[in-house]
C-alpha cells in the first residue's frame, strides 16, 4: 500500500513539472507584456524609454530560461513572488480573494446538491413519468440559459424593481453588525449563488436519476420492497445509496473547481473573488499572479486525483496490485 | 431635419434588436442629401448654481481595482479618480483649462522656455500636520526620472529635465535642456511626502496603499475588488469638500452600474451609446437621473503604416480617408453625437483649424487617386494590384472596442467595393498594443484619449519618434511638418503657436498620415440630486475642483413642479 502511494506521489511530480513549464511558456510566449498592458485600455501609451525601464524593472529583459529558473527557485521555497500590478505579495492577493470564492462556490455546490439529489431520486424512481419528463425539460432549459443574462434579469427584478436584494458586492456600506450583518451578507450572496446553481442542477440531477433508475429494479431494491419498505424508503435507502458512489467520485473531481471563480458572475456581481483576480491578471499580464493561480489550481487537482486514486486502492486490492482489468 | 434624424434612429433601433453592437454596422451607406445635423453639446458649469449643501455620502464607481494609490505610480483612470481627492497637484487646470494654483500658489516660466519656478502655498500640509515643502516636490520629481521607478504617466514630461533644486522651504526651480512651450503643464503633478519614502524601496512603501493625504479627503479603507472609502481630511488647507465621505464601488460592468444608478446605489457612472439610448426610453431613469454628454478632446482614427508598400504614397492615404464613410459612421455608429475631424486633434482643441475641412466621402475620387498611384486590377480578380502585389492588408482592432470594430467593418466594406481587401482582425489589448507600438502593422483602428489639453503632436507624428523609441507608430515623416512641429513646441507665444498648428493641420489633412475619423461625445449618467457639475474638453476628472466640488441637493419635501 505504501509503495503504491509512493509511486503515485512520484508520478505526480513530472505531471506537476509539465503543467508548470507549459503554463510558464504559454504565458511568456503569448503576445503582449506587462508593459504593453500597462494602464489597460484607458491608459496612456508609454514612450520607448519608459517601456525599456519597465521591462528592466520586471526583469523582462532577461532571457526566458533565467526568468523561469528564478521563478522556480522561489516557488520551491514557497514564495510566489510579487504582483507586477500592485507590488504586493502574490500570496496575500490570493488569500484575500480565496474566502470569497470558496464561500460563493461552496454554497452554490451545496444548494445544487440539495435541489438536484431529491429531483434526481424522484425522477429516477419513476423513469418516463410526467414528473421525470417535466423536470428533465425544465432542467435542460435552465442548463441552456446563459448566466450573464439570467444575472442581469434577476438583478433588474429583485434589486431594481422589488428592491428585495442588493445588486452587487459582498456587504452593505456601512456594514451592520451582529445578526443583521449576517443577514446582510446572506442577502448579498443570494443572487450570485442562484446564478451559479441553476445551471449545474441538470448535470447532477440527471446523474442521480440515471443511477437510481438503474438500481430501481435491482434485486436488493425489490427485496427491500418485499420486506415491506415503502417505495420512498427503498429508493432513498437502497437505490440512492448505490447511485451515490459515482456522484462522490464526481464531486472529488469538482472540488478543485471551487478554487476557480466564475469570471462572469464575479464581474456582474462585483464579487471580489479569484475569478476576477485571474481574469484581470491575465489582461494586465501580471505574470506572477497568473502563474501562482495556475499552480494552485494544478496542485489542488493533482492532490484530489491522488486522494481518489488512494481511496480506490484502499477499496479495491486489484488497483494497488496493478491487476485491475 | 431633426425629425428625419429621429426616424432613422428608430429604424436602426428596430433593426438591431437582439444583437445591439454588431447590428449598428450598416456599411451600406445611403448618402444623405443634406449634411447630418450636429447636436450642440455645450460644456456645463453648475458650480455657482444654488447653495452647496454639506454632508452626506457620494457614491461613485470605479471600473477596476486600482493597482496603487501612490500618486506618481498611477497609470489608470480608477487610480486617478481616487487620488484626485487625496493628492492635490502642484498646479491644476481650471474649468477653462488654464493653469491654476494647486499646492503651488504661483509659477513662473522663463521666457526662453527652459526654466519653471514654483512657489508652494504657505498653508499646505500633509494629513499628519507637517508642511508640504519644496523638498517634497524635488524628491518626487527626482523619483519620477529615476530609472528604477515605473512612473510611466509622468516620466515623459520630465524626459529632458536638466536639474531640479529647492531654493528654500517653499520654492523650487526646474531646469530643462530644451525649451518647450508646455513645460509648465508637467507640474499638474501630485507630490509625495519625502519623509515617508526616503531610503525605502519606492514601490514597496506602505503609503503606496495608504497614501498620506494633502487634499480635501483621506483614505479610510480599501477592500480589494470591492470598495474604497474616503472621508474629509480635517487638516486640508483649502475649503473642505461638501461630502462627509466618498464611497467608491469597484464595479466592472456598465450594465450593472446602470441598474445600480437607477436603484440609487450609485450617484454617477460612465455610459456608452447603447445605455444612453436605453436611458432615453426608461421612465425609472427619467425620474431619478440625467444624462450628461459633452465633447472632449478624444477622437477615433485608423492608424496606417506610412512605410508599408501600400501606404507610402500620400495619394493612396488620401484615398483611404475618402473611402471611409465618415458621415455614415457619425450617423450610424455614433447616432449623430460625433464630429468628423480632419487632423490629429478634436475640434475643441485650439490647435484644430476649423477652416481645414475634412476630405469628402468620395469613392469615385478615391478610385482616381488609387489609379494615379498605380493601383489597377490588371489580373481581373477584383482586387487592385501594382507591380505584382495585391492590395490586401490586415486591419487590426482591439477586441474590447466595439466602436473600433464597427469602424473597421464599415471601412472594410467600402474598401471592398473599391477593389481593396482589408481583413479585419481583432486582437486582445496587450497584444494589440504590442503590434502598434512596435510599428508591426498595416492599419489599425485606435482611439486617442487626451487627459490634458497639451496639443503637441511631436511625440506622435515627428519623424524622430519612430518605434521602437517613440510613439510615431505609423512612421509618418514629412520634413515640412517636422519643422513646424519643432517650431511650435518652442514657440512661447500662444497666438503664434496656434498659427503654426493651423498650418500643420492643413498638411496633416492633405498628407493623411492616418485616417482621422471623428470626435465623439463622452456620456455620463448622474443622479439628479448631484449638483455642482463642471464639464470641460478634458472631462471632469482632470480639472480642479472637478468632482471634489460636487454636492448633493437635499431631497425636496415634495416634488413641487410648478405648471
Amino acid at each position: 500500500m505504501i509503495r503504491y502511494i509512493a509511486r503515485r506521489l512520484l508520478l505526480a511530480v513530472p505531471t506537476l513539472a509539465g503543467i508548470v513549464v507549459i503554463v510558464f511558456l504559454l504565458l511568456h510566449l503569448a503576445p503582449g507584456s506587462p508593459v504593453t498592458a500597462a494602464g489597460g485600455e484607458s491608459g496612456r501609451r508609454i514612450s520607448g524609454r519608459a517601456a525599456e525601464e519597465m521591462r528592466r524593472l520586471y526583469g523582462l529583459d532577461r532571457p526566458l530560461p533565467e526568468r523561469f529558473g528564478k521563478w522556480i527557485l522561489r516557488v520551491v521555497r514557497l514564495d510566489l513572488g510579487e504582483s507586477f500590478v500592485d507590488r504586493r505579495r502574490v500570496s496575500d492577493r490570493i488569500l484575500e480573494a480565496l474566502p470569497y470564492t470558496l464561500t460563493l462556490n461552496g454554497l452554490a455546490l451545496l444548494l445544487t446538491l440539495l435541489i438536484a439529489i431529491p429531483l434526481g431520486v424522484e425522477a429516477g424512481g419513476r423513469p418516463e413519468s410526467a414528473f421525470d419528463r417535466i423536470s428533465g425539460a425544465a432542467l435542460f432549459a435552465l442548463y441552456s440559459t446563459p448566466s450573464f443574462w439570467a444575472a442581469l434579469l434577476l438583478q433588474t427584478l429583485f434589486s431594481v424593481k422589488l428592491r428585495w436584494l442588493p445588486l452587487y458586492g459582498v456587504a452593505s456600506d456601512p456594514e451592520p453588525s451582529g445578526l443583521a450583518g449576517f443577514a446582510d451578507r446572506i442577502s448579498h450572496l443570494a443572487l450570485p449563488v442562484v446564478c451559479l446553481t441553476y445551471g449545474s442542477l441538470a448535470f447532477y440531477a440527471r446523474m442521480v436519476r440515471a443511477g437510481v433508475a438503474e438500481a430501481r429494479n435491482a434485486d436488493y431494491v425489490l427485496a427491500a420492497r418485499a420486506r415491506g419498505l415503502s417505495r420512498r424508503e427503498a429508493l432513498w435507502k437502497h437505490a440512492f445509496r448505490n447511485a451515490l458512489l459515482p456522484l462522490v467520485t464526481l464531486l472529488g473531481l469538482v472540488l478543485p473547481g471551487l478554487l476557480s471563480g466564475s469570471v462572469i458572475i464575479e464581474r456582474i456581481f462585483a464579487w471580489p473573488g479569484l475569478g476576477r483576480l485571474y481574469f484581470d491578471s491575465i489582461l494586465s499580464r501580471d505574470y506572477p499572479v497568473v502563474l501562482a493561480l495556475s499552480l494552485v489550481g494544478a496542485v489542488a487537482t493533482l492532490a484530489v486525483t491522488l486522494a481518489a486514486d488512494v481511496a480506490y486502492a484502499v477499496a479495491d486490492p486489484r488497483v494497488r496490485d496493478g491487476t485491475a482489468e | 431635419m431633426k425629425k428625419r434624424g429621429f426616424l432613422l434612429l428608430v429604424l436602426l433601433l428596430a433593426a438591431c434588436r437582439g444583437e445591439e453592437p454588431k447590428a449598428a454596422v450598416s456599411p451600406v451607406s445611403t448618402r444623405p442629401a443634406a449634411p447630418t445635423p450636429e447636436p450642440v453639446l455645450g460644456y456645463i458649469d453648475e458650480s455657482g448654481q444654488g447653495t452647496p449643501a454639506e454632508g452626506g455620502v457620494l457614491h461613485r464607481r470605479l471600473v477596476g481595482e486600482p493597482g496603487t494609490l501612490n500618486a506618481v505610480l498611477q497609470t489608470t483612470l480608477p487610480e486617478q479618480q481616487v487620488l484626485q481627492y487625496v493628492s492635490r497637484n502642484l498646479l491644476d487646470f481650471d474649468s477653462r483649462l488654464r493653469l491654476a494654483p494647486g499646492l503651488a500658489e504661483s509659477y513662473e516660466a522663463s521666457p526662453d522656455g527652459k526654466e519653471v519656478r514654483l512657489t508652494l502655498r504657505a498653508g499646505a500640509v500633509w494629513e499628519d500636520g507637517t508642511p508640504v515643502t519644496a523638498r517634497d516636490a524635488v524628491f518626487t520629481i527626482r523619483r519620477i526620472v529615476d530609472p528604477a521607478v515605473p512612473s510611466t504617466l509622468f516620466k515623459s514630461l520630465f524626459e529632458n529635465l536638466e536639474s531640479i533644486e529647492a531654493l528654500d522651504e517653499r520654492s523650487f526651480v526646474a531646469k530643462f535642456r530644451e525649451p518647450y512651450a508646455f513645460h509648465a503643464m508637467a507640474f499638474v503633478l501630485p507630490i509625495l511626502p519625502e519623509k515617508r519614502y526616503a531610503g525605502k524601496t519606492f514601490t514597496k512603501v506602505r503609503e503606496n496603499r495608504e497614501p498620506l493625504a494633502n487634499g480635501p479627503y483621506r483614505l479610510v479603507s480599501w477592500k480589494a475588488q470591492d470598495s474604497i472609502v474616503l472621508e474629509r481630511n480635517p487638516k486640508y488647507f483649502g475649503p473642505p469638500g461638501h461630502f462627509e465621505r466618498i464611497l467608491f464601488r469597484i464595479l466592472p460592468e456598465n450594465s450593472v452600474a446602470y441598474r445600480a444608478l437607477v436603484a440609487g446605489d450609485l450617484d454617477e457612472t460612465i455610459i456608452e451609446e447603447s445605455l444612453k439610448e436605453r436611458a432615453a426610453h426608461d421612465p425609472a431613469y427619467a425620474e431619478c437621473c440625467r444624462t450628461v454628454e459633452f465633447y472632449n478632446l478624444d477622437y477615433n482614427y485608423i492608424a496606417i503604416n506610412n512605410r508599408s508598400p501600400f501606404f507610402s504614397d500620400p495619394r493612396v492615404r488620401r484615398a483611404m480617408t475618402m473611402l471611409l464613410d465618415r458621415p455614415g459612421i457619425v450617423r450610424n455608429i455614433f447616432r449623430n453625437s460625433a464630429r468628423i475631424i480632419s487632423g490629429p486633434w478634436a475640434p475643441d482643441s485650439p490647435a484644430y483649424d476649423p477652416s481645414v475641412l475634412p476630405l469628402p466621402f468620395d469613392p469615385p475620387g478615391a478610385a482616381k487617386l488609387l489609379a494615379e498611384a498605380g493601383w489597377r486590377d490588371t489580373n481581373g480578380n477584383g482586387t487592385l494590384d501594382r507591380e505584382g502585389r495585391e492590395f490586401d492588408f490586415e486591419l487590426l482592432v482591439s477586441a474590447g472596442s466595439n466602436v473600433g470594430r464597427q469602424i473597421d467593418e464599415t471601412f472594410a466594406a467600402e474598401l471592398a467595393k473599391a477593389g481593396v481587401k482589408a481583413n479585419v482582425r481583432a486582437l486582445e489589448w496587450a497584444s494589440f498594443v504590442e503590434r502598434i507600438d512596435s510599428g508591426r502593422f498595416e492599419a489599425a483602428s485606435l482611439a486617442w484619449s487626451a487627459s490634458d489639453p497639451n496639443p503637441d503632436p511631436f511625440p506622435y507624428w515627428h519623424s524622430s519618434q519612430f518605434p521602437p523609441r517613440g510613439l510615431n507608430s505609423g512612421f509618418y515623416g514629412n520634413p515640412e511638418a517636422d519643422s513646424l512641429m519643432e517650431q511650435a513646441r518652442r514657440e512661447m507665444q500662444e497666438e503664434e503657436r496656434v498659427r503654426l498648428y493651423h498650418r500643420l493641420h492643413r498638411i496633416f489633412r492633405d498628407d493623411a498620415p492616418a485616417v482621422f475619423v471623428s470626435n465623439s461625445s463622452a456620456k455620463y449618467a448622474f443622479r439628479k440630486d448631484v449638483a455642482g457639475l463642471v464639464t470641460t474638453p478634458i472631462g471632469f476628472t482632470g480639472i480642479w475642483p472637478g468632482p471634489a466640488g460636487w454636492w448633493k441637493r437635499p431631497a425636496a419635501p415634495a416634488p413641487v413642479e410648478a405648471r
